[in-house]
């Protein structure tokens, strides 16, 4: 009973500990900030080349795509960060309309190859995965994007239009 | 309409609510069956529940649109069986509809023939039911209606937000995002929800035998079918988020390791080990308190699961948004934990059983490395998920990981999870008959070692590849080769295939399994792709196809959207093998493209054609085509689970005994 009871101990704890340097290991080539466009520029000199997911309203005036070469360039504005502020500002559908208005606003050069994405439109919410250049161009590897009104639209400001 | 639709679920969630007040007098009384009463009630409660769905429904189909919900998921141009399903197409809907099948979960329990609620069990079953019945009636109320007041102004609420309004139904629907109107979205989300819901049955039951201190043997085979049905209903659902993922461009192709995707894996990844251990507590009594922790895990996964789905806390294509429900159901969350800990310590000794694992090479053993590898990936995979959480808490700013992350931590785990099903079959041999199983897989492994050769010379040179390749080809050879060798006569061995369905059931979930994976060596490592700009006449090649255009048509076949398509001709090896319709859907109103991919679908892959860009004057397209080779095998793979599932169930828990009359050979049920 206690032989087993020892090695019993024993695998768990090479489990555990492959599995901690497994997490370890994965984690550190993997480690990604989420940021602002403001946070990002603001650290602009030691952000670059590091990964970095980051969120802004697209300004559809600026986008540019090459369907040969599939490159496609846009600019995002700054929003919030945190989703209680977004909330206590009106919603995010609100959030996105305003910063999409608002050229005073903080905004990045967002360059991405690849397939232009249904959804990338003004004032759409787009969450880019990538890193800084050197000239201050957001090179992104992955590019999500989001309407306020993907699942369903947001009422009351809909209307008040 | 609105009246019978709210005051029927009010009244459905207030019989619940007296249920469970005659419930709580019972256990004062120390009376753990169910009286005659409560059932009653609990069954009213679904039926007024069932009416307040349907009529949710017939107001979409209405279009009604003084119900502020309708106008966000309905809208005219949408066929019908879209409207009636936009109920799950959004936030208050969805919550609502998750409310109803735990109802439908309930109201199962108490009338299938073996009634395994008693009532403590009946006690927390009623309380999740209205936990998420107050969240629909107090916070995101599908009901809630349209008001104009006297000023102008348009409000939302349930009853009127101000003196003087009046209900308005003037603002026409918006309807469900083009993204959604697809028949992914009609089946995926209710097949995941029942899924998930059928696992608070085994929560509850669980509980119960904890409260009440038992810890006989009864409860495994209680709820061995329910956690088989929510496991199956589970894969299925998972299966078909994917296929509908890959069928739409834009959602991230047929896995992302998106946040929702990941927490919807982590229930299936521990029922999936409980489903293994529950089989070794029964056939060998041991695993008890392994199973009891990996039960109430299972559900507090699929509200964890819901949790990070409504309450917006990370970016998701799938999430709903910022929502105010993100509280309560982090409380329900930590609750739940909470009392299971807390349960699981008080009678922690109560649920001793012996260990005995004889040797580190039985089918005992390989069941236990399934599940250490089942639940390091559930610890990867919420590792991957909290990370941002955790690390947003402590310093500020988030720092989360990229899915390099989850590709890089699952993928030697999946690896060495393939492995194990591929000898599985082995290790149903006791070690008297290891030369007789060399000569059966002897074939095998010969066979599987010359096609990863010839993979080697004419497909890919990525060993990753080629070691899946390998696990694959003789897992599935093996189990071929041994199901042939019983094939003396078809009759005889019919009948001994159908007697050992349970393996053989297990077998095909295993075979299901290794072929996802040989469609996503397909889609990571085999697949080609290239794009172009054609006028008509030109062709494009890629492999042994080529791409012509023919040409582009633009029409209004539907009143929401202009359709533009470009026709194209497949040829292969010089001959017209298919036409292909790749296209836009462009919705005017919205200034939203919506791309529907052309593809040929065959058992080899699937050449799949995007139109990227058009200009209608000029008559050019640009067109990506992709050739991806295999994938197919994932619906395939998808489809043997659930059949070998369904097949394993439909074995009683009761011959799923260990058979010890055959030494040399013996026939265990499931291996």
């Amino acid at each position: 009973m206690k032989k087993t009871n020892r090695k019993t101990i024993i695998a768990v704890l090479v489990i555990t500990v492959a599995l901690i340097a497994l997490l370890i290991a994965t984690t550190r080539s993997s480690t990604q900030y989420f940021l602002t466009v403001s946070e990002l520029q603001s650290g602009e000199t030691d952000m670059v080349g590091r990964n970095v997911r980051m969120s802004g309203v697209v300004l559809g005036d600026t986008i540019v795509y090459d369907p040969q070469t599939l490159d496609l360039t846009f600019e995002v504005a700054q929003i919030p960060g945190d989703h209680r502020i977004i909330q206590e500002m009106g919603g995010m559908a609100l959030v996105l309309e305003q910063a999409a208005a608002d050229p005073s606003l903080p905004h990045i050069t967002v360059h991405y190859n690849g397939v232009k994405p249904d959804l990338l439109k003004h004032e759409a919410q787009a969450i880019v995965s990538g890193s800084l250049d050197a000239n201050g161009v957001f090179q992104a590897k992955e590019l999500l994007l989001k309407c306020p009104s993907k699942y369903e639209s947001d009422l009351p400001n809909q209307v008040g239009n | 309409m609105f009246h019978l639709g709210l005051i029927s679920f009010a009244a459905a969630m207030l019989a619940i609510l007296i249920a469970l007040i005659l419930t709580v007098f019972q256990l004062f009384k120390h009376q753990t069956a169910l009286t005659k009463p409560i059932t009653t009630l609990a069954s009213v409660s679904f039926g007024l529940h069932t009416l307040s769905l349907l009529t949710l429904m017939a107001m979409q189909v209405l279009q009604d649109y003084s119900i502020s919900y309708v106008v966000s998921v309905v809208n005219s141009a949408m066929p019908t069986i879209l409207k009636m399903t936009a109920v799950w197409g959004g936030q208050a809907g969805s919550l609502f509809f998750w409310g109803w099948t735990l109802n439908l979960v309930l109201f199962i329990s108490l009338h299938v023939r073996r009634q395994i609620q008693d009532s403590w069990s009946f006690l927390f079953t009623a309380l999740n039911l209205l936990f998420f019945g107050a969240l629909s009636l107090f916070a995101e109320n599908p009901f809630s209606r349209v008001w104009m007041t006297e000023s102008g102004d348009i409000l939302e609420g349930v009853f009127s937000p101000a003196a003087g309004a009046t209900v308005y139904g003037g603002i026409s629907g918006f309807g469900l995002n083009p993204l959604l109107r697809h028949w992914g979205m009609v089946i995926h989300p209710p097949i995941l929800y029942l899924g998930f819901a059928l696992f608070l049955i085994p929560f509850c039951v669980a509980i119960s035998h904890l409260i009440r201190g038992e810890s006989d043997e009864g409860l495994l085979g209680e709820t061995r079918l329910w956690l088989l049905s929510g496991w199956i209903l589970l894969t299925a659902g998972i299966a078909l988020g994917s296929w509908w993922s890959y069928d739409v461009l834009g959602w991230g192709g047929y896995w992302a390791w998106d946040p929702v995707e990941t927490a919807s894996l982590l229930p299936w990844l521990t029922s999936t080990g409980l489903l293994h251990s529950l089989l070794l507590q029964k056939q060998r009594k041991i695993f008890k308190r392994f199973n009891f922790v990996l039960i109430l895990l299972t559900y507090i996964l699929v509200i964890f699961s819901i949790l990070i789905t409504r309450a917006g806390l990370l970016n998701s294509v799938h999430a709903f948004g910022e929502s105010k429900i993100s509280l309560p159901l982090t409380l329900l969350t930590l609750t739940l934990f909470g009392v299971s800990v807390a349960l699981l310590a008080w009678r922690w000794r109560l649920l001793h059983s012996g260990w005995e694992l004889t040797s580190l090479v039985t089918r005992d053993a390989a069941f236990l490395y399934t599940n250490v590898i089942l639940i390091s990936l559930t610890i990867v995979c919420f590792y991957g998920l909290a990370y941002p959480l955790i690390t947003g808490a402590i310093t500020g700013t988030q720092i989360g990981l990229d899915r390099t992350f989850f590709d890089k931590a699952a993928t030697p785990l999946f690896i060495l999870l393939a492995i194990l099903m591929a000898i599985c079959p082995i290790s149903a041999w006791t070690v008297n008959s290891v030369r007789q199983l060399g000569k059966t897989a002897r074939i095998p492994l010969i066979l599987s070692i010359l096609l990863t050769g010839v993979c080697y010379f004419f497909l890919t040179k990525s060993w990753l590849a080629l070691l899946v390749l390998f696990i694959v080809s003789f897992g599935l050879l093996l189990m071929l080769a041994l199901t042939l060798r019983e094939c003396k006569s078809p009759r005889e061995a019919a009948k001994r295939w159908w007697g050992q369905r349970a393996r053989h059931g297990a077998w095909f979930v295993h075979a299901g399994v290794l072929l996802i994976a040989l469609g996503i060596v397909g889609m990571e490592g085999l697949e080609a792709s290239i794009q172009g700009t054609m006028i008509p006449g030109d062709k494009m090649p890629l492999r042994s196809y080529e791409v012509e255009f023919v040409q582009l048509t633009t029409e209004y076949e539907n009143p929401e959207y202009l359709t533009i398509e470009a026709e194209l001709v497949l040829w292969k090896d010089g001959k017209v093998v298919d036409k292909l319709f790749p296209g836009q859907h462009l919705y005017e109103d919205r200034g939203q493209y919506v791309s529907i991919p052309g593809k040929q679908s065959t058992l080899r892959g699937d050449f799949y054609t995007l139109l990227l860009d058009y200009n209608s004057m000029m008559g050019y397209v640009t067109i990506r085509a992709s050739d991806n080779p295999l994938v197919n095998f994932m619906w395939i793979g998808a489809l043997l689970m659930v059949l070998g599932a369904i097949l394993a169930a439909s074995v009683p828990w009761k011959s799923l005994q260990l058979g010890d009359n055959d030494q040399h050979e013996r026939e265990l049920p499931v291996s």
